[in-house]
Formats: structure tokens, C-alpha cells, sequence
């Protein structure tokens, strides 16, 4: 038997939905900073407080305290381990709830004292990385799926180190190669922590969604060499400022992604469930824009395109199209697990109860989905061409569609 | 009717929330065992391993179990090896799931 089978896996489903419920509104705050601060978007002038700040609620404030909070609910049943210690999760909880909403708010209204802010945060997410090693710690079969976590648990750690010098920098100076560590910071962050994380749960949520058997897993291995390589290579080519460098980690970014995708091929062709629910669906397109965005940025390197403005737009589809869209379309069915599992669980052959899909409105899915595929291709778009109303118009409607998309899972706490 | 049919028409009740098919049907159960004092033990399995409705069915079972008039002690135990299949599926579930 394997380990775990009959174990009691549970985490107190006050835990993550705090942390999910926080990451909502997180979200909805940084659309509204980022409508506001349409003239700089549309400049691509990236780099001014209020982005900044727009940026860190959306990255820290919403997709990492999410992940967070989904981690929380996803190692136990992923790994067949429980969380190490429930109560020191709530004491991170309100620690990292603190930092990131004051060095949000320091980073655009007195960016000097944000590292203040950033302090208390970095002490959150130290908090959140000891009691994850901890919990996988205890895990006594380890596999590929927990290589990668811990791979992207890695790339969370030095992250953050990278995070804390540039505010230090802002805040006392001292520092140099800020760009250098800027650089590694975003790629860390978003290429290393998030990716490594998404692809990992993957392996478990793809199959699990779509009820898959009998696939092999076998591009995992390579999936994970080749792109923690490649990060490796193109931080190195940041540090050596060589050219060649960066094309080649760009590469090995594109295979390793490849890779990864091979298997999701794999695991789609052995599912049982023929008909994928709509939020399953999107976080999979997320898969289709994360290897695009990939082989762009690879053919950019490839024929010397350097213009800063179109590797900002790049970023910002690499954030939006693969790590939010994967957030957003995932959440959505995870929600609605917790949900059940709380209200449900103990009535479960005593009663009739819903079905999850009875929780789910897909018309509504299909909607919102589809309003924030338009409103993230429509802005960069209009960026890129320098239309300042298309990118007012289009940015309003990722705000409206943040603003929907969270009262559709608070609604979900409501049936 | 036998306890052990009585048993076994009990978990047809049991709904796998995820895809609306009885734990039955999907081909989750993979015995029914009766001592001689009526006690019974469950053997079965989940669709995957670390399923997050793992306690959620296991209560159901064990509820639905428990209804069945004259049963003794229940102990469900839930084993990933064999693993679950589609194979394992009655032909009613496939159709449900449009996997045919």
C-alpha cells in the first residue's frame, strides 16, 4: 500500500481560502492601480512607483499569496503529507498579509521606505518556504512533482533576496548592478518560482481534472533539467552581459517548456472525461500562451530584437497569458473543492448534496473568460500600436473582468 | 436478501461529487468482506491517489455501510494498488462520462 492511503490529509479550509480570498482582492486592486495608471502603460514606461506598485499586488498580493494558499491545500493531497504546522500557516498568514500590503502601497506612495514593508513580507514568505520544507520534508516517496515544487520553492527563496536588495537600493543605495539584479529578480520570479510551480502541480491537477490513467510522465525529467538550465544559463548571461548566453537560455526555456507540454499531450489523450469544464480549459490554454511566449521570446533573441518596449509587453504577456490565466483557470476549480469539502463532506451519502459542477457557472465561465482573453490581447496590442484609448478601454475591461471574476468565487461561499 | 447484497447496493448511493457516478459503477470497490460476527471490511480505491475527496467518500461509505441493518464493525480501507483504471468502469459510468 502506498503511503498515506489512509491517512487524514485535511488542512482547516480557513487556512487557504484566507489566503485565496486575500489574493482576489489583491487582484482587483492591482487592475484599478493599472487603469489608473493607463498613461504609463501606454508609454511602456514600466518602471515608476505606481506600476510598481500595481505589479507587487498583483504578483505577490494575489498570485503568490493564491499559490500560497493553494499550496496549503494542494501538498497534502498531492504529496499524501500534512502540513507541518496549521497554526504557525494563520501566524504567515497575517505576517505576510502585512508586508505585502505595506510594501505594495510603500513601493507607490514613498518608494524609500518600502523596504520596511518588504521586511515584514520577506519574513511571511521565509515563514512559508520553512514550513513547506518542513511538510514536503516529511514526504516519503518523493517524486518528479515534488522535485519540481522544490525547484520553484528555490527560485521563491532567491527571489526574494534579489527583491530585498533592489528595495534596499531604493530605499538606502550602495547596491550596484540594480538592473543585473532586477533582471534576476523578474526572472526568477516569474520564470523560476511560478513556471517550476505550475508545472509541477500540473502533473497532478491535469490528470486529476480530466480524470487521465496510464500516461508516462516520461519528458518530466527533462522538462525540469532543461529548464532550471536554462534559467541558470540566462541569469549568467545577465551577470556576463554575453549575448549568446541569453539566446541559449532562452533555448533551453523553449525546450524545457517543450517538454513539459509533451507530457500535457500525453496526459489529454488518456483522459476519460471527454468534455473539460471551462476553467480546466482556460488554465490548459495557459499552457498553449506559455510555450508561444517562449518560442517568441526565443525568435526575438534569435533575430536581435532589443527594443525594451516589446520585451516589457512580453513580460507582461508572460505574467498575464500563462502565470495569471493558469492561476485564474485553476482556482476556479479549486474553490469550489474547498467549498464542497467543507459544506459537503461530512453529508456525503447521508443526503442528497450537490455535485461540484452544481457549484460552477460555466455560462458565466465562458463570459469572463473570454473578457479576459480580449482585454489582455486588446492591450498590448493597443500599447504596442500606442493607441492611449484603446489601451484605457481594454485595461478597463480587465479590471471589470478581475472585479467579476472574484464576486463569481466569492458567490461560490454563498450555494 | 444477503447482508453481503445489501452492502454492496448500499454504495450505489455513495456519489463521487467530482463526476456524478456512484463509487459502484466507477468500479471503485474492490471488495466486500463479512466475518462471522457481521463485520464488515471495504477494500477500495479512489480515481487517483491523493484524490482531495478521499475523507469525503470514505465517510460516505462508511455512513452508508452503517444504515444496512445488522452490520457489525466497518472498516473501510482505501488501497492504491491495483490502481484504478477506466477499465474498471461498468459500461452505465462510461456512457455517463462519455468514454465509450
Amino acid at each position: 500500500m502506498m503511503p498515506g492511503a489512509n491517512m487524514k490529509i485535511d488542512t482547516d479550509i480557513r487556512l487557504p481560502l484566507s489566503f485565496i480570498l486575500y489574493g482576489l482582492l489583491a487582484l482587483v486592486i492591482s487592475q484599478v492601480i493599472l487603469f489608473v495608471s493607463n498613461d504609463a502603460l501606454l508609454t511602456g514606461h514600466f518602471r515608476i512607483p505606481d506600476i510598481w506598485m500595481g505589479a507587487h499586488f498583483l504578483l505577490l498580493g494575489y498570485a503568490v499569496m493564491v499559490a500560497m494558499g493553494a499550496m496549503y491545500q494542494l501538498v497534502p493531497v498531492a504529496f499524501l503529507t500534512p502540513i507541518w504546522s496549521q497554526k504557525f500557516g494563520f501566524v504567515q498568514l497575517g505576517i505576510t498579509v502585512i508586508g505585502v500590503t505595506a510594501f505594495a502601497i510603500l513601493l507607490g506612495v514613498n518608494p524609500d521606505k518600502a523596504i520596511f514593508g518588504g521586511i515584514i513580507a520577506i519574513a511571511g514568505i521565509l515563514m512559508f518556504i520553512f514550513q513547506m520544507v518542513m511538510s514536503i520534508w516529511n514526504q516519503e516517496k518523493k517524486t518528479m512533482m515534488t522535485y519540481f515544487v522544490i525547484g520553484a520553492i528555490a527560485c521563491f527563496f532567491l527571489t526574494i533576496i534579489a527583491g530585498f536588495l533592489l528595495a534596499w537600493n531604493i530605499s538606502v543605495g550602495g547596491i550596484g548592478n540594480h538592473n543585473t539584479i532586477l533582471s534576476t529578480h523578474i526572472l526568477l520570479g516569474v520564470a523560476g518560482w511560478f513556471t517550476l510551480l505550475i508545472f509541477g502541480f500540473s502533473y497532478k491537477l491535469v490528470p486529476m481534472f480530466s480524470l487521465s490513467h496510464g500516461f508516462s510522465m516520461k519528458w518530466a525529467k527533462p522538462a525540469l533539467l532543461t529548464y532550471v538550465i536554462g534559467l541558470i544559463v540566462l541569469i549568467s548571461s545577465f551577470w556576463s552581459s554575453r549575448e549568446i548566453g541569453q539566446t541559449i537560455g532562452w533555448g533551453l526555456l523553449f525546450f524545457g517548456f517543450g517538454f513539459f507540454c509533451l507530457d500535457i499531450k500525453d496526459i489529454l489523450s488518456k483522459r476519460v472525461k471527454k468534455k473539460l469544464d471551462k476553467s480546466f480549459s482556460f488554465a490548459l490554454l495557459a499552457i498553449i500562451n506559455g510555450l508561444t511566449i517562449h518560442a517568441l521570446a526565443l525568435i526575438f533573441r534569435l533575430v536581435g530584437m532589443n527594443d525594451s518596449i516589446v520585451w516589457s509587453w512580453l513580460i507582461f504577456l508572460y505574467i498575464m497569458g500563462w502565470i495569471i490565466f493558469s492561476i485564474l483557470g485553476y482556482l476556479n476549480k479549486i474553490v469550489p473543492v474547498l467549498w464542497w469539502t467543507y459544506k459537503y463532506s461530512e453529508k456525503i451519502g447521508k443526503e442528497k448534496v450537490p455535485l461540484l459542477k452544481d457549484l460552477i457557472n460555466e455560462k458565466a465561465n465562458i463570459v469572463l473568460f473570454s473578457l479576459f482573453i480580449i482585454s489582455v490581447v486588446g492591450l498590448t496590442l493597443g500599447a504596442l500600436a500606442q493607441y492611449g484609448l484603446v489601451v484605457v478601454l481594454f485595461q478597463g475591461i480587465l479590471t471589470i473582468a478581475s472585479l467579476l471574476y472574484t464576486i463569481s468565487i466569492i458567490r461560490i461561499l454563498f450555494l | 436478501m444477503s447482508l453481503l447484497t445489501k452492502v454492496g447496493a448500499s454504495l450505489f448511493e455513495v456519489i463521487d461529487p467530482e463526476l456524478g457516478v456512484n463509487i459502484m459503477d466507477l468500479g471503485l470497490v474492490y471488495g466486500i468482506e463479512i466475518d462471522d460476527e457481521d463485520n464488515i471490511k471495504i477494500t477500495m480505491t479512489l480515481t487517483t491517489p491523493g484524490c482531495p475527496m478521499h475523507d469525503s467518500i470514505k465517510n460516505g461509505v462508511q455512513y452508508q455501510v452503517s444504515q444496512v441493518e445488522g452490520v457489525g464493525e466497518i472498516d473501510v480501507n482505501i488501497i492504491w494498488e491495483p490502481a484504478w483504471t477506466p477499465a474498471k468502469m461498468s459500461e452505465k459510468a462510461k456512457e455517463m462520462l462519455g468514454f465509450s
